[in-house]
């Protein structure tokens, strides 16, 4: 049978070969978490038996939009079908040894303690479905981090509509108290700092990541940002921001032609990354290593994704006055 | 007795209590701008250094400074003691205790180099010898009657004798004591070893900024026609253009409205306005504080690419806005103002480079001077008493520990935690 090892050792040797392709590398980042969720499953079946009823293990985060860099860490839960003690105990079980795996397997566990082996985010249908509402009903500033978190969740192995029909409450509620939506822009409003007022970059001054620009939290949040936002708006299912682009309806013309410079982002950000060796550097930009002409587009994809969710703030308001 | 006597020396020692006050700036602008393992001893060792700078400075700081000029120095007047004398419209004693604050900041500013990593001993001897040998004698030179002083050197309160004296000792003090644990990473760059209390700093600078309304508008040495009040009007100016250029220019650049720079824009733009707050215009001050507020920014950054670790900015503060002051009047002073507080006009009034020239000439030798001296001096401590920076592990756990056996913040330390467990 295969283990964890071997697999982090498929990683090893085949990463390279993957790690120019956005597209190619979160296939590959899908196949691995796929076999080392099989692992994991019969590691727990050995011992436990079968399942006890349906389940979906779901990913989010960078896994869960499909726009994973060389390295990431993990962000995953479990939903399970029907109310039992005993499934709970079983599922947690399983939520457990994925995590161990994943962490043999080349993926960190995450500080935030946002993995299935966490009672708080392995639960079943009508648990997830009250906690969807609890957190919308909260609206505080955690609850709504959560709320966008889970939004992001995509069934990596199990059944694809238990995750469906959780995501559908929120839909729901979503139309019932449209000011929602503005709380929820509010809660991600906050974007880094990338350019200054002469328009130059500004990379980290001091310590030993000076130089550096982080780009998840400065250049991709506010696309990823923006697009869960106008998925929420539009009810669409889909967590990739790519595809989110993609369905939405055709007067979102001006926020369309905004696809191009995320497809170009995640490139950029892997034609960059390639040698990074683990998952804390991956997100840093060496601005200094950039040519003048790549700086020069780097500064466009930053304007742009402001622009992007100041207009996204727009419709969402002109929506909810409606 | 004249009444304008009287008011003379009253307005003086007010002026005394405002400027020994600084100190308490100094110590909280100091212990802000530290880490909390040594904010005991950074506040501690300042009343020590006081002391020890009185002490000097009356057996034979005034004297190398004020008495009989011998060339080099003045020589007489020394263990100052005399209730009968008057000098400059003062009663004797009131010009030397005023005097005495003066070269105590210089100590306090120089020290600023040694912070973090300094022995307690290293301390002692320094005071002792830069109040004796280095201070006096730019003192001398400026404001004694000394060569400098001489040609018409402009420095109303002493940007080049406090502040560039001061500065170039704790130039020489970081560059021997070289950086601080931690400070610089195995590939050049600089890590910010961030001070513990911004509130203190801020505090700091404030009482600082009071202060200097005795250091610029006690240097009138008089009542008579309220000169004072113009001279606190442009220092005012300055300290205020200072602090919002700082902000300014650091929000622009780095993106970050950032607490200490603006703090030591403030504090860059009294430094510069001490030489010339007597002889500019008010828009001069303005200029003068902007400048400074930038100055700051971009020698801060300059010493920190440059590997010297200066944990309180004095060099940037005190130095380099001390050269550029000295510098201003160069370029600012008023025929008017020249006329009535010595020197020549600037350039900028047609007075040509003759002034400019002077300032520079004084900035370059008195700057020089209390380099070289300083440096001889620490690095003779530093044979003689077997280095004058605490070991590593001192280092690590703290001067306040270290040097005098107590922390500061006894609560907040590991040690001290598990023994009140």
């Amino acid at each position: 049978m295969e283990n964890y090892q071997q697999l982090k050792e498929w990683r090893d040797q085949k990463i390279k070969s993957v790690s120019w392709d956005h597209h190619e590398l979160n296939k590959f980042h899908d196949k691995l978490m796929r076999r080392t969720v099989q692992i994991a499953l019969k590691e727990v079946e050995s011992e436990w038996g079968s399942p006890p009823t349906h389940f979906a293990f779901f990913v989010m985060g960078s896994a869960g939009r499909s726009e994973q860099s060389v390295w990431s860490d993990q962000d995953h839960g479990i939903v399970y079908d029907g109310e039992n003690p005993l499934f709970h105990d079983y599922f947690l079980k399983v939520g457990q040894e994925i995590t161990k795996g994943f962490a043999v397997t080349g993926y960190e566990k995450c500080d935030g303690n946002v993995m299935a082996s966490n009672p708080y985010w392995c639960k079943s249908t009508i648990e997830w479905e009250k906690q969807i509402l609890a957190w919308l009903d909260e609206a505080d500033w955690e609850s709504l981090r959560y709320f966008s978190t889970f939004f992001d969740a995509r069934v990596l192995v199990g059944k694809e509509d238990l995750l469906q029909r959780v995501k559908q409450v929120a839909f729901l509620k979503l139309a019932e108290v449209p000011s929602l939506y503005q709380r929820l822009y509010e809660n991600v409003g906050f974007i880094k700092k990338g350019l200054g007022i002469f328009g130059q970059l500004l990379p980290k001054e001091k310590g030993e990541d000076a130089g550096n620009i982080n780009i998840k939290q400065t250049i991709l949040f506010p696309y990823v940002n923006a697009l869960r936002l106008l998925a929420l708006l539009e009810k669409i299912p889909e967590s990739s921001t790519l595809k989110r682009f993609q369905r939405l309806p055709e007067e979102y013309a001006s926020i369309k032609k905004y696809q191009t410079d995320f497809l170009k982002l995640l490139n950029y950000r892997l034609y960059f990354q390639k040698e990074t060796v683990n998952y804390e550097k991956v997100h840093l930009l060496h601005v200094k290593s950039m040519s003048a002409n790549e700086k020069e587009s780097l500064k466009e994809l930053i304007k742009n994704g402001r622009k992007l969710f100041k207009e996204t703030k727009k419709m969402i308001d002109q929506r909810c006055l409606r | 007795m004249d009444p304008i006597f009287l008011m003379n020396n009253v307005w003086i020692i007010i002026c005394f209590t405002l400027v020994l006050l600084m100190q308490g700036g100094f110590i909280l602008l100091e212990a802000g701008s530290t880490r909390m393992k040594n904010a005991g001893h950074i506040a501690g060792k300042t009343i020590f250094t006081v002391g020890a700078a009185s002490l000097v400075f009356w057996a034979v700081g005034y004297g190398f400074i004020y008495g009989e000029s011998i060339g080099i120095v003045g020589f007489s007047d020394f263990f100052y003691g005399d209730f009968t004398s008057v000098v400059d419209g003062l009663a004797g004693s009131v010009d030397f205790i005023f005097q005495l604050a003066f070269a105590a900041i210089a100590l306090t500013i120089a020290f600023g180099g040694f912070a973090e990593r300094g022995k307690l001993s290293a301390y002692v001897v320094f005071a002792i010898l830069f109040s004796a040998v280095v201070y006096p004698v730019v003192a001398h030179w400026i404001w004694g009657d000394g060569w400098l002083g001489g040609l018409g050197k402009q420095d109303f309160a002493g940007s080049t004798v406090v502040h560039l004296t001061g500065a170039m000792a704790a130039l020489a003090a970081t560059i021997i004591l070289k950086p601080r644990i931690g400070k610089y990473n195995k590939d050049g760059s600089a890590n910010d070893l961030a001070g513990h209390n911004q509130v203190y700093t801020a505090l700091g600078v404030l009482i600082l900024w009071v202060g200097w309304f005795g250091f610029n508008g006690g240097s009138t040495l008089e009542v008579d026609g309220a000169f004072f009040g113009y001279v606190a009007l442009t220092t005012q100016l300055a300290a205020a253009a200072g602090a919002v250029a700082a902000m300014f220019i650091v929000w622009a650049i780095s993106g970050k409205a950032d607490i200490p720079t603006t703090l030591n824009g403030a504090l860059a733009g009294l430094v510069a306005i001490t030489a010339s707050t007597a002889f500019v215009a008010p828009w001069a001050a303005v200029i003068i504080g902007l400048v400074a507020g930038f100055i700051v920014y971009f020698s801060m950054k300059f010493f920190d690419k440059a590997k010297i670790d200066d944990p309180i900015f004095a060099l940037s503060v005190h130095g380099m806005a001390g050269i550029w002051g000295t510098l201003s009047t160069g370029f600012f002073a008023t025929p008017e103002l020249a006329a009535m507080n010595g020197g020549l006009p600037g350039l900028l009034y047609g007075g040509g480079l003759t002034q400019l020239g002077v300032q520079t000439l004084g900035v370059v030798a008195s700057g020089l001077y209390a380099f070289i001296a300083s440096f001889i001096i620490l690095k003779i401590m530093d044979k003689v008493m077997g280095g004058i920076r605490v070991t590593e592990e001192e280092e690590i756990i703290g001067l306040d520990l270290s040097e005098h056996g107590s922390y500061g913040y006894p609560e907040s330390m590991p040690e001290e935690k598990k023994q009140g467990a």
